[in-house]
């Protein structure tokens, strides 16, 4: 108990001693971390969205003629030979008329003299929902081109495409951002706490000649880490959801933001953010000390 | 040369040196074969010119320097073989006053004092009073919010050997208390250090001061050129009267 005392005594001198610096590091981590997870949140509402926009995707694929009962069963079994898919549905020329005559609502009357084989029989394939599903819609889409039978397929291809790409690009932004954390927080946190050691030799110095242990001097080091971890990116998240919120306020009613219906950060992940930081905070103090504290 | 008679029995004797010689590469012999045993309970006076090893000879003790060869028990304890944890308990049993004060400048009296006491987890409260009272007994009670830095070099002095005092050590090392003082204050300082003498710890003076070792009944050795001669060997009735006796 004595111990803790002690050692949060000796954590508030430090504090106090070199407080321009400390709020600098507070700052750079805390900028870090809000860049990070400013991309992260993005990546995540895209692939919440991707996979709503997702269940929409579907490829249809027109045919020469209606397949009998044996070749739907192999074309199905080619198809899936080649790549998982959720489902796939054979629509002959009346079903798809009568598709049709809904999609037009009142004026299906136009439709009464149309011979019931007006519409060509076609298969409808509905790729699974994933980003990987997502990215191999186009070679499925190839595929399904040189089966038998084949006249056209049709899907919203640039859009995925497009779709796929962006959200690659993020991941790779995701990625950067993390590594930056990483090393930006590691750097700032260490360079800061070397400063403290060096501001403070001679303290450590008499600390060892009057019967310090190592623990007594080192932990008050490593708690100013974790500390400098765990403030930086709570502020960091603090400051992203102020930023979320105001979004959301300025850019509700109806418009593209709707499509996505964000949403924030969820607390196992927000938990896992700053645990992250504050170990390596914590790790970054202790490489610190071993090199000016020569343990 | 050697003092030494049978393997001493531990608990009584405080400092045990076989054989210690000290060089400072590359070739300042401090120290050579110094052989010493100190009874727990034992006022020691150490004196010899300047340059003579008393320093050097009280760092040794204090596990500050390790001996080039030779062997040091204090406390029953192979300073040489300590290391982390044992380390730091053994030197919170042992306060010294350094020749140079090693004083924070910039932080106050009462936080170079307290420090020592800290590091042994002493309660703030304890610490407060103890820190009041040492003041008051060495005439600084108005300084103790002053920065170290800004006292005289004999209120430094005073600081410092609070400081070596103030955890209740078992072995007091004590490098030139007086050097700076006047009269009326080094019969202070030397009044607290019997005080403590008297409550049971051992004490080692280095000094070159005559005042304060001259007509005294307590044994007197001389370093010079890092040898050690007997000057006095006292009559101290003192020695041995430690807590373990
Ligand atoms: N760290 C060191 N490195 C090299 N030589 C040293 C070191 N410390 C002391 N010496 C040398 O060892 C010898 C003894 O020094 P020491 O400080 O023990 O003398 P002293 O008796 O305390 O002198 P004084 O009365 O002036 O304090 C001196 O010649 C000194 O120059
Ligand atoms: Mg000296």
């Amino acid at each position: 108990m004595n111990f803790w005392l002690a050692v949060f005594r000796q954590l508030g001198r430090n504090l106090r001693q070199t407080w321009t610096s400390q709020l600098m590091t507070l700052i750079t981590v805390s900028l870090s971390v809000l860049i990070f997870s400013f991309f992260y949140l993005i990546y995540c509402n895209m692939l919440s969205a991707g996979g709503r926009l997702g269940n929409d995707l579907r490829l249809i694929v027109y045919l020469e003629e209606e397949p009998g009962p044996e070749m739907q069963e192999q074309l199905r079994r080619r198809i899936t030979d080649f790549e998982r898919v959720e489902k796939i549905r054979f629509i002959s020329p009346e079903q798809a008329l009568d598709l049709f005559a809904g999609q037009l609502g009142q004026n299906r009357d136009l439709l009464t003299d149309v011979p019931s084989d007006f519409l060509p029989p076609s298969m409808e394939v509905t790729p699974l929902k994933n980003l990987r599903g997502l990215h191999q819609v186009s070679l499925l889409a190839d595929f399904l081109d040189t089966l038998p039978g084949t006249i056209k397929v049709q899907y919203g291809q640039e859009w995925v495409e497009r779709f796929y790409a962006f959200t690659r690009l993020l991941s790779i932004i995701v990625l950067l951002s993390g590594t930056l954390l990483v090393l930006t927080a590691t750097f700032m946190v260490s360079y800061t706490i070397r400063l403290t050691i060096l501001g403070r030799e001679d303290e450590i110095e008499l600390l060892r000649l009057v019967g310090a242990t190592n623990g007594y001097i080192r932990t008050p080091f490593l708690l100013e880490g974790v500390l400098q971890g765990c403030m930086g990116s709570a502020l960091g998240l603090g400051s992203l959801y102020l930023l979320f919120q105001w979004t959301l306020n300025h850019f509700s009613g109806p418009s593209i933001l709707n499509i996505f219906s964000l949403t924030f950060l969820s607390l196992p992940i927000l938990a896992i953010i700053i645990g992250t930081a504050m170990a390596l905070c914590g790790i970054a103090s202790h490489i610190s000390m071993r090199r000016a504290l020569r343990i | 040369m050697t003092e030494t008679t049978a393997p001493a029995t531990l608990p009584m004797t405080m400092v045990e040196m076989i054989k210690v010689a000290k060089d400072y590469p590359p070739k300042v012999t401090a120290l050579s074969d110094i052989s010493l045993s100190i009874p727990r309970g034992e006022f020691l006076f150490l004196i010899g010119m300047s340059g003579a090893g008393k320093t050097t000879l009280l760092k040794l003790i204090a596990a500050m320097e390790q001996p080039t060869r030779g062997l040091i028990e204090v406390a029953g304890c192979d300073i040489t073989k300590l290391k982390g944890r044992s380390l730091a308990l053994q030197r919170r049993r042992i306060g010294m006053a350094y020749q140079d004060f090693k004083l924070l400048t910039e932080q106050t009296v009462a936080y170079n004092i307290a420090i020592a006491m800290e590091v042994a987890y002493r309660k703030p409260q304890e610490i407060h009073t103890t820190v009041r009272d040492l003041l008051e007994q060495l005439q600084l009670a108005d300084k103790h919010d002053t920065p170290a830095g800004e006292l005289s070099r004999g209120e430094q002095q005073r600081v410092t050997l609070a400081r070596a005092v103030a955890n209740d050590p078992e072995l007091l090392l004590i490098d030139e208390p007086t050097g700076n003082l006047d009269t009326t204050t080094t019969v202070r300082v030397m009044e607290l250090l019997r005080r403590r003498h008297t409550a049971g710890a051992t004490l080692i003076i280095a000094t070159h001061d005559p005042a304060i070792y001259q007509g005294s009944p307590h044994r007197t050795l001389e370093l010079h050129r890092g040898r050690l001669h007997t000057l006095n060997p006292g009559t101290d009735p003192q020695i041995g009267k430690g807590e373990q006796a």
